[in-house]
Formats: C-alpha cells, sequence, structure tokens
C-alpha cells in the first residue's frame, strides 16, 4: 500500500485522526502539542494520532493528501479539518466542538 | 532561515492584501493576512491560498511553519471596530 492509500485508509476508518509529530503523551513540537490540548478541551480523549516522525513516508504524503503543508492536521469523518490555527480559530468560535459533537466519549 | 521581511515580500507579491503583518525568528513565522481574495472563503480555502505561494520555501525546508491569521476586510474592521 502506498502513503497516499494508507492515509486514506486511516482517515476513513477513524472518526478522528491527528497527524503530529511526537505523541499526545511526549509531543515533539509545539504546534502539535496545541492540537492535542484542543481535542481534549472538547472532550475528546481518543483518537487516532499519528507520529509522521516515525513515518518518513506518511510525513512526506500527508502533505500531498490535503495539499497542505505543514504538521499537524486534523481529519474528521475522512474530511481534512486544518492545522493549529484553524482548531484554534474553531475552538474559540465554538465550531470545533460541535463537529465533534457525537464522537466524545461519556465520562 | 528567513527574515520575516522576506516572507512579508514573498505574500504581498502573490496576494492583494489590505493588510499584511509579518513576525519571526527565522524559522517560525506568525501573519495577519487581511485580503479581499478571502471573501467567499473557508478557513482551510485562505491558508491553502497563501500557502501555495509560500510552496517552494515550505518544500525547500527553509520556511518551517508560519500561523496564520486570514481575514477579509470586513471581518478585519468589524474586529477593529
Amino acid at each position: 500500500m502506498d502513503a497516499q492509500q494508507l492515509i486514506k485508509e486511516q482517515v476513513t476508518s477513524n472518526p478522528v485522526v491527528l497527524y503530529m509529530k511526537g505523541t499526545p503523551q511526549f509531543p515533539q513540537c509545539g504546534f502539535s502539542a496545541t492540537t492535542v490540548q484542543i481535542l481534549k478541551a472538547c472532550g475528546v480523549s481518543t483518537f487516532l494520532s499519528v507520529n509522521v516522525l516515525e513515518n518518513p513516508e506518511i510525513r512526506n504524503g500527508i502533505k500531498e493528501y490535503a495539499n497542505w503543508p505543514t504538521i499537524p492536521q486534523l481529519y474528521v469523518r475522512g474530511e481534512f479539518i486544518g492545522g493549529c490555527d484553524i482548531m484554534r480559530e474553531m475552538y474559540e468560535d465554538g465550531e470545533l466542538q460541535k463537529l465533534l459533537e457525537g464522537l466524545v466519549e461519556p465520562v | 532561515m528567513m527574515h520575516p521581511e522576506q516572507v512579508h515580500t514573498i505574500i504581498a507579491a502573490g496576494l492583494p492584501c489590505e493588510h499584511l503583518q509579518v513576525i519571526g525568528d527565522g524559522h517560525h513565522f506568525e501573519a495577519l493576512i487581511v485580503s479581499a481574495d478571502f471573501v467567499g472563503k473557508s478557513r482551510v480555502q485562505r491558508q491553502q491560498r497563501v500557502n501555495e505561494i509560500l510552496r517552494g520555501h515550505f518544500n525547500s525546508g527553509e520556511l518551517h511553519a508560519l500561523s496564520m491569521k486570514t481575514q477579509t476586510p470586513e471581518e478585519w474592521s468589524a474586529a477593529h471596530g
């Protein structure tokens, strides 16, 4: 499976996917850390996180997939939502919470 | 390594901006971009428009991260009364 197919498989078979540098526990980049915090603040505690630093093919492939040159990248229900700035703006406007409604696990 | 002024010049050359402000430390940059070109475009489409202008610099690794706030002139006036 090439990188594009693998990414498609990941984003369509998982409701929330975050491509990031490092892991949610140990983010390796400030922007990636922020996006994890935003997802948590929205009540999303389990999501697929893909550490691009461990997979160079995905690291390059993901930039082509959504025609987006930077990481982190968030996908919800297979759709590219944006990077850190967009997640922050959507969170501040309450849009991200709405988008993630129904994907939040009961506490 | 790029200078914020270089990033400013490149964006300004590729997109007509009402307001454009770029700050940064050479690797990470922050930009406020106000352009009539953003009218009717989603947040993703607006950033894609700017990313397209800077594509070569992202691909070469010269530009690592650009944090953007993208607004239309109307959104900008509403926020700045």
